[in-house]
């Protein structure tokens, strides 16, 4: 039994120590992207590697989570965030390579309905969005602290129906969530980006939100100070180029 | 009396206090029932019954929250029908928080119960029988009082358990402050804001702290019961 351990161990010990090796070589820079950007990014990495270059390596998740991790000193090349408070919040913990920050993408904010049921609402201000509510809930990301939320808050604020849903939200913690929700018909309305909305069969769009009646949605992408790979600059300067901006408009982003 | 507590944070408790103490009341009849059956009974299928009741401790957490709302949505099997005959739902409710925390804290609550029916000396019973007392008095007289700490400290660590679910809990009822945001919810919602290190600190203290004491009173139970034994608890 205990040799038998020994040698499991051994046999753990080297296999770790071969990855580790492994690691160094051929690899793509390490994108640590907002989960909205999962689709686009795969698809951006995908057309990179055709090129030639080493595949980039992704991590998608809230953006909240990837400014932790790269502030407790994540090994990551790039980051790309679903808003500017989040990577304002990197920059200010001196994270950022200096120079590299720009605004890859914007989005828009979506009203939706599961479309086995859809709703006849137009979005303006004074719209009875309660009514159209009845005994649901409004599902969205959580309003104090995910982006998507924040963008949806203003918005309903700006047209002056906060009051009248705040007590009806459902809060989830990424913007996906929300959307699973409304889906599934678990909750007659929700608040997701158009390219969410894009993203799936289930739901039906009611309407758009006035660019008007929040902050602007932008995505800005950076280098991470520290950053070691050679390919993480030419990576973020394609994503940035006309090819890159494509494949991004594809997935219904706005790249002007 | 404030302690230091804001009144949200005081909510964020009350609630997580409330949910810990309704799941773990309504699992333990259950939860009883079940380390009785598995402690005493040889049945065909018993393995099965085993291993059913574990599983909360090993599949993913979150894959018992989409169950749930597979079942319990609105437009699920059970929601649905919840919602034709008693006009209920779980869905977003702090009752579906509860479900979600009792089903994953029932294996902890089974397993300690079990090992204290299963510690019970049977002579004692049967010398009971010959003296012709009933089984329902054996089992109130004899059984039951000297299962009784390792039952508390079953429900004590499934109270632990409760209070600190997350993954289905989140998956199921979302985080509704009020009504399903508890502490663990609380924390990883704070987590998702910039700057705010001192409030996760602060919440990330007070749910060690209830989960410390909870344990401290599931292992002083535990203890109690089998003063010569090894603990009951974990």
């Amino acid at each position: 039994m205990t040799a038998f351990l020994l040698r499991a161990l051994a046999l753990l010990t080297l296999s770790c120590a071969s990855i580790s090796h492994a690691v160094p070589h051929d690899r793509g820079p390490v994108l640590l992207a907002a989960a909205s950007m999962q689709e686009a990014m795969t698809a951006a990495a995908d057309a990179w590697a055709a090129r030639g270059h080493p595949r980039p390596v992704l991590s998608f998740a809230g953006s909240s989570a990837l400014a932790r991790q790269i502030k407790a000193g994540a090994p990551a090349d790039l980051f790309l965030s679903a808003d500017e408070a989040w990577m304002d919040d990197v920059a200010r913990a001196g994270w950022l390579a200096p120079g590299s920050r720009s605004t890859l993408a914007g989005n828009s904010l979506v009203l939706v309905a599961p479309r086995a049921r859809p709703v006849r609402l137009r979005i303006a201000r004074g719209m009875p969005i309660s009514r159209a509510l009845g005994d649901g809930r409004l599902a969205m990301a959580d309003p104090d602290s995910v982006p998507a939320g924040k963008y949806g808050k203003a918005a309903l604020t700006a047209l002056g129906a906060w009051p009248q849903v705040a007590a009806k939200i459902v809060r989830t913690d990424n913007v996906r969530s929300a959307l699973a929700l409304v889906e599934r018909g678990e909750v007659p309305l929700g608040i997701v980006y158009a390219t969410d909305a894009r993203a799936s069969t289930g739901v039906s769009v009611v309407g758009a939100f006035p660019a008007s009646s929040h902050a602007p949605i932008r995505y800005p992408v950076a280098r991470i100070k520290g950053s070691t790979s050679k390919d993480a600059e030419p990576f973020r300067r394609f994503l940035l180029s006309p090819a890159g901006k494509a494949i991004l408009a594809r997935y219904g982003f706005s790249t002007r | 009396m404030t302690w230091g507590l804001t009144a949200d944070e005081w909510v964020i408790v009350g609630l997580s206090l409330k949910i810990g103490v309704a799941a773990m009341v309504a699992m333990l009849p259950p939860a009883f029932a079940l380390a009785w059956l598995l402690a005493r009974r040889r049945f065909p299928g018993k393995l099965l019954l085993d291993t059913l009741v574990h599983l909360p401790l090993v599949v993913p957490p979150v894959v018992t929250g989409w169950l749930l709302l597979l079942l319990f949505g609105t437009q699920g099997p059970i929601g649905r029908w919840l919602m034709a005959w008693f006009g209920v739902t779980l869905l977003f409710r702090w009752t579906g928080a509860a479900l979600a925390a009792a089903i994953m804290a029932l294996p902890l609550m089974v397993r300690a119960m079990r090992l204290s029916i299963m510690a019970i000396d049977r002579r004692l019973e049967q010398a009971a029988e010959t003296l012709g007392a009933s089984r329902l008095r054996i089992f109130c007289t004899i059984s039951l009082p000297l299962a009784l700490p390792g039952i508390v400290a079953g429900a004590m660590l499934g109270f632990a358990r409760s209070i600190g679910e997350f993954g289905a809990t989140i998956t199921f009822v979302s985080d509704i402050p009020g009504e399903t945001r508890t502490l663990p919810i609380a924390i990883y919602s704070a987590l998702q804001m910039p700057d705010s290190e001192a409030a996760v600190m602060r919440l990330a203290l007070l749910s060690i702290a209830l989960s410390f004491a909870a344990l401290i009173l599931s292992e002083y139970l535990a203890r109690r019961a089998a003063p010569s034994g090894p603990s009951h608890g974990l």
